[in-house]
């Protein structure tokens, strides 16, 4: 069981490649046993890190890189969204509360980070080794007896 | 999969039904249509979600668009019959309570 089954991805930042990405990490979490609907939770918000990254860092380029990691950690299992592109701010991937708004003070941006917090256990938004954003999800892997 | 849309016009209503994935890469797709329904519809914009195999954040935020469009326009805007991963993601974003949602079409 300690044998790690790591997966690494470089993508150009092209939304037309996030469906392959779905499908591919999709296929690597199915490996661990977890429910469907925690299945299709993980796909939306690893998608959703990585849509910010296409749409804020690169501000929409399709030609930059973006690198996935998918890694066994301990009792995790540990997600990386990588870019080079502009530093996120800070106060743009904070956590709010995600009370049920009205129409009026609805704002449509920022849903995907609120998702990513609302479906992982742990999540980190972290500047990038030389530059760029990193964002690290991770989730508890199920108990044998759901899988 | 890409994203198909189907509209159709019955007296004051327009419906758009809509099949497929719905992401940042085909969500703009989806936001012209909607908008331009709001724009010409006499009374009501449907949009029928019974086909959409995956919506993300980025669909959730086009369908926010269309009700706030609908609601200057001083018209009717409902969602019809999504399938589960649409309302999952309507629940993850607190949203599901915002639309006018009929379960079926």
């Amino acid at each position: 069981m300690a044998r790690s089954c790591d997966l690494r991805l470089s993508a150009r930042s092209d939304p037309r490649l996030l469906g392959s990405i779905r499908s591919l990490v999709r296929g690597w979490v199915e490996a661990f046993g977890l429910a469907p609907d925690r299945t299709d939770e993980v796909v939306l918000a690893i998608d959703e890190a990585c849509s910010n990254a296409i749409r804020h860092s690169y501000r929409g380029r399709c030609d930059r890189a973006l690198e996935l990691n998918l890694r066994t950690a301990g009792e995790f299992l540990e997600f990386e969204v990588c870019d080079h592109g502009q530093p996120c701010p800070p106060e743009h991937v904070s956590r709010r509360d995600l009370h049920t708004p009205t129409l009026a003070d609805l704002k449509p941006g920022g849903l995907g980070v609120q998702l990513i917090y609302v479906v992982f256990d742990e999540v980190e938004f972290r500047p990038g080794k030389t530059r760029g954003n990193r964002v690290i999800m991770r989730l508890r892997r199920p108990e044998r007896a759901e899988g | 999969m890409a994203l198909d849309l189907d509209r159709s016009v019955t007296d004051d209503r327009v419906q758009i039904a809509v099949s497929g994935e719905v992401d940042l890469y085909t969500s703009p797709e989806l936001r012209s249509a909607i908008l331009e329904a709001v724009e010409t519809a006499d009374s009501e914009v449907v949009v029928d979600l019974a086909g959409v195999k995956y919506m993300d954040s980025s669909g959730v935020a086009t369908l926010v668009e269309g009700l706030r469009s609908a609601h200057q326009h001083d018209k009717i805007f409902k969602l019809v019959a999504p399938s589960p991963q649409v309302t999952k993601v309507l629940e993850l974003t607190r949203l599901d309570s915002v639309f006018e949602i009929e379960p079926t079409a």
